[in-house]
């Protein structure tokens, strides 16, 4: 269980990295190039002083490990018969289905919270109660209700993203500039049109930190929602690893399941600085 | 009500507006004939914008009728409207924003078009761009050729210029002189400025403060066309209006008695 609580990964990095000059910019890598290396030669010194790799693998072990479970050796597929990349490919599937339904119910749920006042006061407590509450907590309601296959997690997921979206979603849309609208409407444009080209558009920017934080949350859960027969899944084998002490292998679940979202998150910032060149004119 | 009011572009029949217990405007009666550019004048405060966001439909008159082309105003239909800030859309590129205009009068939006209305305003080579590349000034021309693109009988300007530099608020007013008179569109245009009211108005109307009430009504007697800009404020009649535009702004009790 403790691994699962650990293996927080992204929980959304907010504020955009701001265009730095040059030789500032290049002194922050260098920065964070020698952290790095203090870091890998602490741990590198601490795993051989200590000389216990069940509580501290070396550097080299976890290598080891990366290399054995992306092979096959003896017969044996990677880690439990499935290789490093399929179990994180396995978990990333999860993740962009889950994310995807909750992205999605989230912006319909936010754009009809946003605009229908009754729902509004209706659905808000809901959602603020969910968005409360731990993904874990309600996952054993899924066991029960879906079993243990693959229905609970996408439903564990699909409902842990949803409510930062429909949130961000509702928010935006409240905030809608009545001067944009207003200008809207004198052109001819109809309740319907307005929307489509002011009130969205505007809320856009918000509406995409939202995502950014439900894909963030959909990561943390996965793991979570892993515990449980998550075989293939980068949870799975963590959890496996730590039942058989393979400290290695936990370890480099971790590090799969840190850079992968890592990776994510970069990518989502690009996609959001090319679909919103307008963020911050507005 | 008159009986001529199906050839006037706007009407307003004893309106009055209040926003709760403070009465912004009225009762104020005046018939706009088509063609005409009225300027309306006040102090801050007076109540001009509410009477132009009444002809636009934005508001309804607490009492009194207002009739623009002979129906009762609906936002975006028969009226163009500049607001003081361009409220340029940022997610549309230049073009993209009267692009936006022409498709929600159903009218073709091709590139060719956009460009035409924007070269009407003396924009060039710039629909490619964000509305946040192009200066204030741009950004206004925008908002006008946004406007002009429906072929509405009726544009609505409150304070366009306001915001803008003295050298390109000049330029403007030459511009927006030239485009009425070629367009042959009535104009409603509010400001606070004497000089800017002579110069573009074929008609002042002089508001009193709060409520806003008509304190002088004086049309305005120079050429529309063929005449440069700085002879036309050279002129003496320019001068001779400015100068009783000018006392009313200050003393419109005086010119009410």
């Amino acid at each position: 269980m403790s691994t699962s609580l650990e293996t927080r990964p992204v929980t959304a990095t907010p504020g955009a990295t701001t265009a730095l000059a040059p030789p500032r910019r290049k002194r922050r890598i260098l920065l964070r190039l020698v952290a790095l290396v203090v870091l890998y030669a602490l741990w590198e010194i601490t795993a051989r002083t200590m000389n216990n790799p069940t509580f501290i693998p070396s550097p080299g072990a976890v290598w080891h490990q990366l290399i054995v479970t992306s092979s096959v050796h003896d017969g044996v597929r990677g880690y439990s018969g499935h290789l490093l990349i399929e179990h994180l490919g396995v978990s990333l599937r999860r993740i962009l289905i889950g994310s995807v339904i909750g992205v999605v119910g989230g912006l319909v749920l936010g754009l009809v919270m946003g605009t229908v006042t009754w729902i509004r006061v209706v659905t808000e407590p809901v959602v603020t109660f969910i968005r409360a509450l731990p993904p874990l907590a309600y996952f054993s309601l899924f066991i029960i209700w879906f079993g243990i296959d693959e229905t609970p997690k996408l439903w564990l997921l699909s409902i842990a993203a949803l409510p930062p979206v429909a949130v961000a979603t509702a928010s935006a849309v409240l905030g809608a500039p009545t001067g944009l609208v207003e200008a809207s409407r004198a052109l001819g444009a109809n309740k319907w049109q307005a929307v489509r080209d002011v009130v969205l558009p505007h809320a856009l920017p918000e509406i995409f930190t939202g995502v950014r934080i439900a894909v963030g949350v959909a990561y943390s859960s996965v793991v979570a929602a892993e515990t449980i027969n998550g075989v293939p899944g980068i949870g799975g084998m963590v959890r496996d690893a730590q039942r058989y002490s393979q400290t290695d292998v936990v370890v480099l679940g971790l590090f799969a399941i840190g850079l992968s979202g890592l990776l994510i998150d970069a990518l989502l910032q690009v996609a959001e600085k090319r679909l919103i060149p307008w963020r911050g004119r507005a | 009500m008159p009986s001529d009011s199906e050839a006037d572009a706007v009407v307003l029949d004893a309106v009055t507006h209040t926003y709760g217990d403070v009465t912004a405007v009225g009762p104020v009666s005046l018939n706009v004939p088509a063609g005409e550019f009225l300027v309306l004048v006040g102090a801050s405060g007076c109540g001009k914008s509410t009477l132009l966001r009444l002809i636009a439909g934005f508001e309804q008159p607490t009492a009194g009728s207002v009739l623009a082309a002979g129906v009762r105003p609906v936002p975006g239909r028969g009226a163009g409207l500049v607001f003081q800030q361009p409220r340029l859309f940022p997610w549309r590129t230049v073009g993209g924003n009267v692009a936006l205009a022409l498709r929600y009068a159903g009218q073709p939006y091709g590139r060719e078009r956009v460009e035409g209305l924007l070269a009407r305003v003396g924009l060039h080579d710039v629909a490619h761009r964000r509305t946040w590349q192009i200066s204030g000034g741009q950004q206004q021309r925008v908002a006008i050729a946004r406007a002009l693109a429906v072929d509405n009988p009726l544009l609505l300007l409150d304070e366009p210029f306001a915001a803008l530099d003295a050298l390109t608020r000049e330029r403007l007013q030459e511009d927006l002189r030239r485009v009425s008179a070629e367009t042959g569109r009535t104009c409603v245009f509010v400001t606070h400025s004497v000089d800017e009211a002579v110069f573009l108005g074929s008609r002042v109307v002089v508001l009193t403060p709060r409520p806003g009430r008509v304190a002088l009504d004086l049309p305005i007697e120079l050429p529309r066309t063929g005449i440069d800009p700085d002879e036309l404020r050279g002129l003496p009649a320019f001068a001779a209006a400015r100068a009783q535009v000018g006392a009313a702004v200050r003393h419109p009790e005086g010119v009410l008695a």
